[in-house]
Order: structure tokens, then C-alpha cells, then sequence
């Protein structure tokens, strides 16, 4: 067993774990952060998406012990400190980005991390941001729109 | 409520024909949904499946002893153990009779099997212990001797003289056969054609990939001896019913919760062997008991859907009026036959197959055979994008032979709104339908008309442009239209309304407050919306395209129902007579004076602080949404490329409550449909049986760039 010590959505966390353990483990089963979700085993449908020191990572491709000293930010750390929605989230609701909610929070974490990167992104490069988030409700459209969205109102609250 | 806006305008923005944000969104956008892997219970144990690598073998023996003896593990049960224990088979009644006539005869589908397995991925044995790590230990230290036999996986090889049998006492792979129409009739109409088209379709297995795969925590209740089942569901009633006779339980005495569905299309339907297998783990263990199915478990033994090969054929004559349509299909069940996977096949799509057109003559001869592969189920639509299919393949078909349009061909075929109510040939009737209308529209959408300059564009650009059209006609309700809702009205200011129909992504929660506050006049804010637990309701639940038409007629009833109780009751707080009562936006009047009570209000002077109505309602029949739906794609010719450039549609789903929420529904299947269209097939080897396609990395689903822009519309002016 290793103990890994990281910061998670602003707070200091630590965690006994084996050597095999992934970080989505830790995140669902030991620290109860059950917003990040498992879609699938093969790290392909992007329901555990992250960010690891700010950027996008899978988490259930993600040893536990690879955390150690870096900080991570899941769904339930994006809301503002007042507990309203971040802006990406709000711009999910508004344009009924989910339907199923599953692999929302993945979407959110992915867009989180693509606009941070590029925040004014061509559509090309929105979907090519999500091209790692698998959705089976909505057909994506206003997810793009959601992404969209957002990237005007992070522009909006920077400027 | 801090608001300055007069009750009856806030509370009307959220009535029905709205787009009302929904109300299940801020806690999902925040990640703080309850899917069912998100619930843990304090001293819970780990439950894995050993699924068998092979498509058919017999059991020869299974060791234990090795997994037993991991650290942790606490019981290894196999198929021999559950029998041993008295649980039962799941039933799976045909109402269809096999080919020769006799009584359809399938092997009987059990939790864990016990001497032959008859598809790779069929479970062998559950192992349980305190964690996850050491079931999947104990799982590769389990030892099954199997012997391998030979199987089939495709129609043609099932079918074959010889083939091996799936159910050896079947006498061969049939597993029934139902026929509609008239043979002989449809043999005269095609006689008498001056244009008759043939096809050979094949409509592949397609697997529903819901995100959030099926996970059940089950725990009992020492001091009762009930059992409490969390389920990824869309029937919790269904589901309840099964687990309970298998393990031989009343059935008050198991109650399933669910919480939120992480997308179903069908395959959440109705009780999984798995579900039996945990259930009966936690009771003889007498603790909680999770297991949380792999994606790759879900590709092996979640209920996949379609696949079936058709050969039809239309009769027309010469003006391209039909005359007959001929159906003939075989259809792969899997290894056990269920009675949705055959009637899916066998009666509901058939239901549609005419679709919109006038079809005098019908002869459908429609079998279910047994392959050595998952059972098959309802997946988006089941049966009805099948039959759509076929129709519409044989519609241009019939276009290029006759040199006719295809959108005037399928025009001049239309049944007229002045036909209606029309019974087709398979006996459903039609109450409403302007079919020439919203295909017009549907066209006009498109440009129909526009299309051979766009395609000289895209030859411009070096691409190929084609395009595709389709109507469609949907059958709902599912044949099941009573619905149970309760109503309570509390003192705390909250209506809440329970309904035995389930959520699963498609908004209802939202739909049904929003035909709530049509009838209360409350904001929307003090309607909630509960679902999933049968101690508080049972009903069908959330399949055969049915909750907002079944159960949100219900909720409506049920609110009126409530209005009138509550009528009594506000007569004798005002000391009048209840026909001298008003209701409206929160309160009732005596009319004619100002003397008035709130509705929580009166809820609070009840005894039980709360003014409460068990309603049960039905509506009188199925609707037959339809719609015209046109894709244009661009094809690169040097690398095959598909791009979808345009997407547009017109529909006719009736009353539209929340038309954002509608219209999402629509496009995220149009993407489903594509998907089967342009990358997704389940695909068996066929010499080995082994599943291809048993992950994410091999099942090709759509991503974010297959489609840019829909264009989609809903006409309600057709009643």
C-alpha cells in the first residue's frame, strides 16, 4: 500500500491505495466524488474525464499513485464557491446539452479543459476536443452548442 | 416566492407548449446524480460474474476451492448452487407457434447456467467478496472444465440441415412463426402487377450502449425479510415481478428503487438474469451486495437489437399505386428466446410495416430462430424502425423501377387525412394523421427540389453527394394505457407526484410538472416530480414509447382529480357549498366574494397536513406519431468518407409539452439511426461464435462530429 497525497477540488486529500489502483477508484470509492462516472473499460467513453493540474485526463487511465503532489478537479469542484452552476455547466443547461446526464460531467470536465486551452475554438475544434466523450442521447448538436456557449461566456467574464 | 410577476404569468411560462429548462438538469450538470454504481451501504460486499468464454459447451465441472480461499471472498455460487437453492427459471412465454405448428420450445433461461451454456458471455458463476479486487481474483482462480460443442451464430448456419441445435429438444433452431395478411390475395395482386420490386435486406444487431451500464445493489431487511433492490431500470414494476418469483418471494416482499437512469433504449427493460443473481446473493447472505456491470459484460449480455433479414417485396401497378407488399423474415433471437425479442419481430413492427401508404394486400411470413448469441430485445424504436425500413427501401426501389419520384411515389401512395380513422391491414387503427402534409412539408424543409444543384457543388468540390428519405409512422403506448399516479399536496408548499413510468434521459420529469402546473397554476418550483420505487407505485414503466402519452395523460387527470377533492375540503373551510367553489392559481374562492383559501393552505387544516389523491386513469388507445424525414451526405470518393451535410425533418408527434426537450429526443435518435446506418453492427465470428465487437474500441459509435446542424419541426395543427 503507498499513500498518495494530491489536492482535490481545492482541498488537500490522501489516500491509502495499492500500487494497481486507478485514480477513478479513489475518486468514486474512497473520497466519494461520485460525479466523475465509469462508462466503460477500455478508456474510450470519457465519462471520467478530470483535470489533472488543469488538463483534461481520463481518470479510470489514470493510476492513483500518478496523482501524487498534482491537483485535480472534478465535476464537483467546478461550481462557483456561492454552489451556482459554472458557466459551462449553465451553458449545458441552457441548451439542453444532456438528456441522460451520464456522461455529462465528462463532457463538462473535457470542455472545462478545451477552453482553457482555446478559448475562442472553431467548431472543428470543439468537436475535436470532444472526440474522447461518447454521448448516446443527445447526437452531440447541442452539446457543440453548449461548448459554444460557454466559450462566450468565459470570454464574457474575462474581459 | 420573491417574485413580482402575478402568479398566473410565472406559473404559465411553465406550462405545457414551453421549452422550460428541465428541471432534472442542475443536479445533473453538477455531477450530483445518483446513478445506481454512485449508491454504497456500509458493510456492502462485491459481486463479480465468470461469464463462459465459450458460445456453447457443456459444464463439465467447476472448482471453487482456489477462488475460496482468496482473502476476502466470501461465496463463489454457480447455476448448480442457485437450483440447489429453489431458484427458479425466468419464464419466457411465445405466444407463436413454431413453423410446424407445434408449441414454441426454447431453453429455459436461468441466473447462472448450469449444465450448457449456449452463448459466450452467459454467466457460470458469481463470486462475492469484501472488495471488488479480490471477486475479480477469486474470479480468474475459479477452474470450469467445459466441453466445447459446436454453434452458430448467423441465420444461414442456424438454419442449415444439420446445423447444431441451440435447444436440443426443439428438434432444430425454429423458434416460432407468425403469419398476417392473405396469401393468396397478395398472390393475385402481384400477378397482376405492372411493376413488381424484390429486396434482400438485411437490418444488422445493433447494441443500445447506454452510457451508464447496468449495475444492481441489493440489501435485505433482517427484521422484515424483504429485499430492496437498486436497479438501472426502465420497468422497476416488471423487473420487481421477476426477481420475486424466481427467488420465490411475494411480491410485496421485494422493492426495487431506482434512481437516475443513465440512458435506456430499451435494454433496461424488464429483469436481467444478473439482477436474480445479486438478489439472491444478499438475501442468503444477509448482507448488501453490489455489482456493477463492465462495458464489456453489457456488449456480451445486454439486450441487443434488430437483427433480422428480410426478403420483400411490392406489388404496383402502373400508375405506382400499390398494390400488395410480401414480407418475408427471419429474425436472430439469440440463444433464449424472449417474448419481447420475438413479439418485437413478429407483431409490433409488423404493426407499421404499411407505414403511411395505402397497402390493400399484405402476406407476411415473419419467423424467430435461435442462434448461439445474446438474447436479443427492445432496442430505440423495436420492430418499427425494422419495418420502416423495409417499406422505405421498397419505395425506391419502386421509384427507380417505375421512373417515378420517390417523394411522388410515396405521395401518390399516402393515406389521405379524410381516410382516417383508417385500419390497417394488420388491424391497428389510425385516429388521426395528415400524411401528405407533413411529407410536403418535410420536403419543402429539405428542398427537395434543390438537390441536383447542391450535387453539382459537391462534384465541384470533388465529392459525391446522395441523399436519403424516409417517412415514418410510430405505434405507442405499448399496448398497456392504464397508469397509477399519486398526488399529494402538502402543507410545506410542494405538490409532489408520484408515477410508476421512469426517467431515463428523456425529460419527463419535466414534462409531467410542466402538465401539472397547466392544471394547478403553481410555479413550476413548487411541483416535484418522484419516480422509481414500487412500495409507492407500480405500473408498466418506461418502454413501447409510452410515458408522456400514458402517464403524463395521468398526471393531468390525477391534478384534476385533485383540484375536485380538494374542492369538498375548501367548501367546508369556507363554509359554502363546493359547487359554489373556484379554483385557480393556488387558491379557491367562493365565487362571487373575496373569501378564498390557498391550496397549501387547505392542506395544512387537513389532519394529515396534506391533501392526498391514488389516481388511476387510461387513455383510450395508441397514437401514431409520424413524420417525413430528409439526410443529404457527401461522400468522398477517394477515401469513402461519409460526411452528413444536411439533416432536416418535419414530425407530427401530437401535443408537444416541451418542444426543446421533444426535439432532442428526435435528433439524438436520428443520430442512433445513423449510427446503425454508417458504423455500428454487433458482429459475432462465425467460426469461433466469440463476440468481435465486445468493447468501445471495436463497436464504432457516432461522435461529435458526424452531424453539424438538424433542422427539425414539429407541426401540431394535426389533431
Amino acid at each position: 500500500m503507498t499513500t498518495v497525497r494530491f489536492t482535490v477540488n481545492g482541498a488537500p486529500a490522501s489516500a491509502e491505495v495499492e500500487n494497481r489502483r486507478l485514480l477513478v477508484e479513489v475518486l468514486r470509492e474512497q473520497l466519494g466524488l461520485t460525479g466523475t462516472h465509469v462508462g466503460c473499460d477500455t478508456s474510450q467513453c470519457g465519462c471520467c474525464t478530470v483535470l489533472l493540474d488543469g488538463e483534461p485526463v481520463k481518470a479510470c487511465a489514470t493510476l492513483a499513485v500518478q496523482v501524487e503532489g498534482r491537483t485535480v478537479t472534478t465535476i464537483e469542484g467546478l461550481r462557483a464557491p456561492d454552489g451556482g452552476l459554472h458557466p459551462i455547466q449553465q451553458a449545458f443547461v441552457e441548451c439542453h446539452g444532456l438528456q441522460c446526464g451520464f456522461c455529462t460531467p465528462g463532457m463538462v470536465m473535457s470542455t472545462a479543459g478545451l477552453l482553457a486551452a482555446c478559448p475562442k475554438p472553431t467548431d472543428e475544434q470543439i468537436v475535436h476536443g470532444l472526440e474522447g466523450n461518447l454521448c448516446r442521447c443527445t447526437g452531440y448538436v447541442n452539446i457543440v452548442e453548449s461548448v459554444r456557449r460557454a466559450a462566450v461566456a468565459l470570454d464574457g467574464s474575462r474581459s | 416566492m420573491a417574485s413580482t410577476a402575478p402568479a398566473d404569468v410565472n406559473a404559465g411560462r411553465f406550462g405545457s407548449g414551453h421549452s422550460v429548462r428541465r428541471i432534472e438538469d442542475p443536479t445533473l450538470v453538477a455531477g450530483t446524480g445518483r446513478y445506481v454504481d454512485d449508491v454504497s451501504l456500509p458493510g456492502q460486499l462485491h459481486l463479480v460474474m465468470l461469464r463462459s468464454p465459450y458460445p456453447h459447451a457443456r459444464i463439465l465441472s467447476i472448482d471453487t476451492s482456489a477462488a475460496l480461499a482468496i482473502p476476502g471472498v466470501v461465496a463463489v455460487y454457480t447455476g448448480a448452487d442457485l437450483v440447489a437453492a429453489g431458484v427458479k427459471t425466468m419464464p419466457t412465454p411465445c405466444p407463436f407457434p413454431r413453423p410446424d405448428g407445434k408449441p414454441s420450445a426454447v431453453a429455459p433461461l436461468q441466473a447462472l447456467a448450469t449444465d450448457t451454456v449456449r452463448f459466450a458471455g452467459e454467466a457460470v458463476a458469481a463470486i462475492v467478496a469484501e472488495t471488488r479486487d479480490a471477486a475479480r481474483d477469486a474470479r480468474d482462480a475459479i477452474a470450469v472444465d467445459y466441453e466445447d460443442l459446436p454453434s452458430v451464430v448467423t441465420l444461414a448456419d442456424a438454419l442449415a440441415d444439420g446445423a447444431p441445435r441451440v435447444w436440443e429438444p426443439a428438434g432444430d433452431n425454429w423458434v416460432a412463426q407468425a403469419k398476417h395478411g392473405d396469401a393468396a390475395a397478395s398472390d393475385a395482386a402481384f400477378a397482376r402487377a405492372a411493376h413488381v420490386v424484390e429486396l434482400h435486406l438485411v437490418n444488422q444487431r445493433v447494441a443500445a450502449v447506454a452510457m451508464e451500464p447496468r449495475g444492481v445493489l441489493a440489501y435485505p431487511d433482517a427484521e422484515s425479510g424483504r429485499l430492496t433492490l437498486r436497479l438501472s431500470s426502465q420497468m422497476p414494476s416488471g423487473s420487481r415481478d421477476t426477481i420475486a418469483d424466481a427467488l420465490g418471494l411475494a411480491k410485496d416482499q421485494v422493492r426495487v428503487v431506482v434512481g437516475d437512469v443513465g440512458g435506456g433504449f430499451g435494454m433496461k427493460t424488464g429483469a436481467y438474469q444478473d439482477d436474480i443473481v445479486v438478489g439472491f446473493a444478499a438475501r442468503t447472505l444477509g448482507r448488501p451486495v453490489k455489482w456493477a456491470a463492465e462495458r464489456g459484460e453489457e456488449f456480451l449480455v445486454g439486450r441487443a437489437g434488430r437483427d433480422c433479414e428480410s426478403r420483400a417485396a411490392l406489388a404496383l401497378d402502373a400508375d405506382g399505386k400499390v398494390l400488395a407488399l410480401r414480407i418475408r423474415t427471419d429474425a436472430n433471437v439469440g440463444a433464449y428466446a424472449t417474448t419481447t425479442g420475438v413479439v418485437i419481430q413478429l407483431l409490433i413492427g409488423p404493426w407499421v410495416s404499411t407505414s403511411i401508404y395505402e397497402v390493400p394486400v399484405i402476406d407476411f411470413d415473419l419467423r424467430a430462430v435461435m442462434t448461439h448469441t445474446a438474447p436479443v430485445g427492445a432496442y430505440r424504436g423495436a420492430g418499427r424502425p425494422e419495418a420502416i425500413y423495409i417499406i422505405e427501401r421498397l419505395m425506391d426501389a419502386a421509384a427507380r423501377k417505375t421512373g417515378i419520384d420517390p417523394a411522388e411515389l410515396r405521395l401518390r401512395n399516402m393515406l389521405r387525412p379524410e381516410q382516417m380513422p383508417y385500419k390497417n391491414p394488420m388491424g391497428q387503427t389510425y385516429d388521426t394523421g395528415n400524411f401528405p402534409s407533413i411529407a410536403k412539408q418535410g420536403l419543402a424543409l429539405a428542398d427537395w427540389s434543390g438537390f441536383e444543384s447542391r450535387a453539382a457543388q459537391s462534384k465541384a468540390r470533388g465529392k459525391l453527394r446522395g441523399r436519403g428519405l424516409a417517412t415514418f409512422l410510430e405505434w405507442t403506448g405499448g399496448n398497456q394505457f392504464e397508469e397509477r399516479v399519486t398526488v399529494d399536496v402538502s402543507a410545506d408548499g410542494f405538490i409532489e407526484i408520484y408515477t410508476a413510468t421512469q426517467a431515463m434521459g428523456q425529460g419527463i420529469a419535466t414534462s409531467y410538472a410542466q402538465l401539472a402546473v397547466d392544471v394547478f397554476g403553481v410555479p413550476i418550483e413548487r411541483v416535484r416530480i418522484v419516480q422509481g420505487d414500487t412500495d409507492r407505485g407500480v405500473g408498466f414503466g418506461s418502454a413501447g414509447s409510452r410515458s408522456l402519452f400514458t402517464g403524463g395523460s395521468a398526471v393531468r387527470v390525477a391534478s384534476q382529480r385533485t383540484i375536485e377533492q380538494a374542492k369538498d375540503l375548501a367548501a367546508d373551510a369556507l363554509e359554502a357549498s363546493a359547487k359554489d367553489i373556484e379554483y385557480r392559481e393556488g387558491s379557491f374562492s367562493i365565487v362571487g366574494t373575496d373569501r378564498r383559501i390557498g391550496l397549501f393552505e387547505l392542506a395544512a387544516k387537513q389532519s394529515e397536513r396534506r391533501v392526498y389523491v391514488d389516481s388511476t386513469s387510461t387513455v383510450s388507445g395508441p397514437t401514431w406519431p409520424n413524420g417525413c424525414h430528409v439526410c443529404e451526405v457527401e461522400v468522398d470518393p477517394d477515401t469513402g468518407e461519409v460526411d452528413v451535410v444536411s439533416y432536416a425533418s418535419v414530425n407530427d408527434v401530437g401535443r408537444v409539452v416541451n418542444p426543446t426537450i421533444v426535439v432532442g429526443q428526435l435528433d439524438g435518435g436520428a443520430v442512433q439511426g445513423l449510427g446503425q446506418a454508417l458504423c455500428e453492427q454487433v458482429v459475432y465470428d462465425r467460426e469461433s461464435g466469440q463476440l468481435l465487437t465486445g468493447t468501445l474500441s471495436d463497436y464504432a459509435l457516432p461522435r461529435a462530429d458526424l452531424v453539424r446542424a438538424f433542422r427539425t419541426e414539429l407541426d401540431q395543427s394535426v389533431p
